[in-house]
């Protein structure tokens, strides 16, 4: 059990910076997921963590103990990797125990410690096989059970389930709650699938372009987005983005598509800023059925729905006859809308839709940092604008 | 049909022409045919010249010593299977098989070890000059070992110093011998242990070294393990062509046993100033490659690849 400290890491590959200067502070016993898009940098963050990757410059600490310049194998971690990596040539008793086994423990021990781990993750009986013999499910459950055994400071993951088909992902990811339970051992898990770092996370570390976006729990990251860019990624369908300009009564958009009057000075905006407002598609109600604090009414037109069982996406154009533009969902003129599924929609129907003022989130549109979310009423705005408190933003 | 396109050479009909030029024509309508033939030539052929040899010192070394001077043909002249005994009465043929063992072990060994670590880092380091080292050990092993024979010999002698130092004096002793062939079949099993071991998955080596190893922990514990069958070849090369190896093994060692001497020397042996016993040169010969014959046919069956199929899921 440890926590996890860098200091301002940078990394460059030659001429390719793919770490700016990240800042992370994973508490003891914490379950810290770093999510990002492909490229983002996050999994050569995990690999400085664990001492493949030698930082360009900064720090890494491990249990307060600086270990920036030691090698892996003496950073009291364990890993698991996204291609699983089990030593093929090896059984699986031999694979779980080779660390020990290099660590010179003796035999009994590391018996005892290989049936415990074994059992944790539901292996027992199967020590003597070979990976070649096993289901991908069993494999990655050989990985955990290697990375369990020597009882580390911390377990790092690499994408350990984006191998593994949907069913036994969701099955997995369960298991691996439960490991985090029963060890209560720090855990960095790295990971491009939302879903995942909302389930099983305490805190989220949103990382794009080799920069920390925003590092706080899942519903923070999702409630009050500290940017466009984790307004964007977090939440799948993603949110909707208008842009528009703040006057002296409220937000106007670019189109007049959509206006909501609020009290510029109680959120810290000025008039003639531009800004981007975030509505999430659950947000964005048909006018009939909404009350309370909700916008306007604005007239759309449905283009395009897609019945998901438990709810329907509804694609709205401001336009008669336009149609969505799929490849850029932020575009100006349509809106992405979540009803259920007792909702009476259909295709090229018109319809009056109305946004939830208090789950609104505004941005600037220069520095896309977040503004205020939730614009509740006209007057007595709730201005929330620093909400992330572990957020070490750049600008 | 073919009757119209391809007329008889002769001008006759079907029933006179002759069976090659029946054969031809059924083998332009039929091209599978010509296919079975060439096939047959050059099997035949390849079978021939590296067996035949193989079989005629076999004739020569059961016939009778005595009579081998009036010509061996497909069947020894008389018949004495004790030459396979003499050799070892003779002279200490046993001893000289040794010498060339111990040669071509000790070359192995050092050649894999070298190579293991050249292979590691070429085929699995990104790091400057990568591409000019390869370049220049790829030239390094186009150079004729002959170049270097005779400053190494004067060197091994004791006749010359390098850098101030005088070397012990290797000459007649293995490492004569195992220290210039080493050289000399280095470039080979870099390039071959180089493609292996970039081959093997990245996360294999990550993973041995975050459960425990050091990168040469890791090289030996993981990746020489998975490459098994590039390890096999390199070695088994290295071994047959230093145990075939003539000259650096003749040269830099006496002509006794107890000299080093390899077997080439054991063969002249049964050469004296009176008379010269082909017959037991050639039992001496087909002893001497048993030992290579034994190790191929072990190792076709050490040699498997795709060790590493459903290691990693891609």
């Amino acid at each position: 059990m440890a926590t996890i400290e860098l200091e301002h890491i940078r990394k460059e590959y030659g001429s390719d910076i793919a770490i700016e200067d990240l800042s992370l502070d994973v508490r003891d016993g914490e379950f810290v997921t770093l999510v990002g898009p492909s490229g983002c940098g996050k999994s050569t963050t995990i690999e400085t963590i664990a001492g493949l990757t030698k930082p360009t410059s900064g720090t890494v600490s491990i249990g307060e103990r600086d270990v920036t310049k030691l090698p892996p194998k003496d950073r009291g971690i364990a890993m698991v990797f996204q291609n699983i990596a089990l030593f093929p040539h090896k059984n699986v008793y031999d694979n779980i125990s080779f660390g020990l086994q290099l660590r010179t423990f003796d035999d009994t021990e590391i018996d005892r410690r290989v049936e415990q781990a074994a059992d944790t993750v539901q292996l027992a009986g199967m020590l003597d096989r070979m990976p070649s013999e096993m289901s991908g499910g069993q494999r990655q459950r050989v990985a955990i059970a290697r990375a369990i055994v020597r009882q580390p400071d911390a377990f790092l993951m690499d994408e350990p389930l984006a191998n593994l088909d949907a069913e036994l992902r969701v099955h997995m990811r369960t298991q691996l709650q439960r490991i985090h339970d029963e060890l209560d051992t720090t855990i960095v898990y790295v990971t491009h699938d939302q879903a995942q770092a909302m389930t099983m996370s305490d805190r989220i570390a949103v990382i794009d372009d080799g920069d920390l976006q925003q590092f706080a729990p899942p519903l923070e990251c999702y409630n009050q987005p500290a940017n466009l860019f984790v307004a964007g990624f977090i939440g799948s369908p993603a949110m909707n983005f208008i842009e528009g300009k703040i006057t002296g009564d409220g937000f106007r958009s670019e189109r007049d598509i959509i206006d909501i009057d609020f009290d510029p000075q109680t959120i810290d905006a000025r008039a003639g800023q531009e800004v981007v407002l975030g509505v999430r598609p659950e947000h964005v109600l048909p006018a009939k059925a909404a009350s309370g604090a909700v916008s306007e009414p604005i007239d759309t037109y449905i283009d395009v729905t897609e019945p998901m069982g438990k709810e329907i996406f509804a694609y709205l154009v401001t336009d008669r006859g336009a149609t969505v533009d799929m490849e850029d969902p932020g575009a100006a003129g349509q809106l992405l809308m979540s009803v259920s599924p007792t909702a009476d929609i259909s295709e090229g129907q018109s319809l009056s839709v109305v946004v939830d003022t208090s789950n609104l989130h505004l941005f600037d549109a220069n520095t896309e940092t977040a503004i205020a979310h939730g614009l509740a009423k006209q007057t007595g705005v709730e201005s929330e604008t620093t909400t992330n408190s572990g957020l070490s933003s750049d600008d | 049909m073919s009757h119209d396109t391809q007329p008889p050479q002769d001008g006759g009909d079907a029933d006179t022409r002759g069976l090659f030029t029946n054969w031809v024509d059924s083998a332009i309508a039929n091209p599978r045919k010509v296919y079975r033939a060439m096939f047959a030539t050059v099997g035949i052929f390849f079978l021939f010249t590296t067996l035949f040899p193989l079989y005629w010192l076999t004739m020569i070394a059961l016939s009778d010593g005595s009579r081998v001077s009036e010509g061996v043909g497909l069947l020894p002249t008389g018949f004495d299977p004790t030459s396979f005994i003499e050799i070892f009465q003779q002279v200490p043929f046993h001893l000289y098989m040794f010498n060339s063992l111990v040669f071509a072990t000790l070359t192995t060994v050092f050649v894999l070890l070298i190579a293991s670590l050249a292979g590691y880092a070429f085929g699995r380091l990104q790091f400057r000059g990568k591409r000019p080292m390869m370049l220049a050990v790829l030239v390094i092993s186009f150079f004729p070992p002959a170049a270097f024979f005779i400053p190494l010999f004067q060197l091994f002698n004791q006749q010359i110093s390098f850098l101030g130092i005088t070397p012990p004096e290797l000459y007649s002793t293995p490492g004569g011998v195992v220290v210039p062939l080493s050289a000399v079949f280095l470039p080979l099993a870099i390039f071959i242990l180089t493609t292996f071991y970039g081959q093997i998955p990245d996360g294999l080596e990550d993973a041995a070294r975050v459960e425990g190893t050091t990168r040469l922990g890791a090289l030996f514990r993981v990746i020489i393990p998975l490459s098994a069958p590039g390890v096999a070849t390199a070695g088994i090369l290295t071994f047959i062509a230093v145990y075939n190896e003539f000259f650096f093994s003749f040269l830099m060692t006496g002509t006794a046993a107890q000299d080093w001497a390899p077997i080439v020397d054991g063969i002249i042996s049964y050469r004296s100033q009176f008379q010269v016993r082909y017959d037991l040169m050639a039992a001496a010969s087909i002893v001497a490659v048993l030992p290579v014959a034994t190790l191929v046919v072990i190792a076709q069956e050490k040699i498997v690849s795709g060790l590493t199929s459903g290691a990693l899921k891609e």
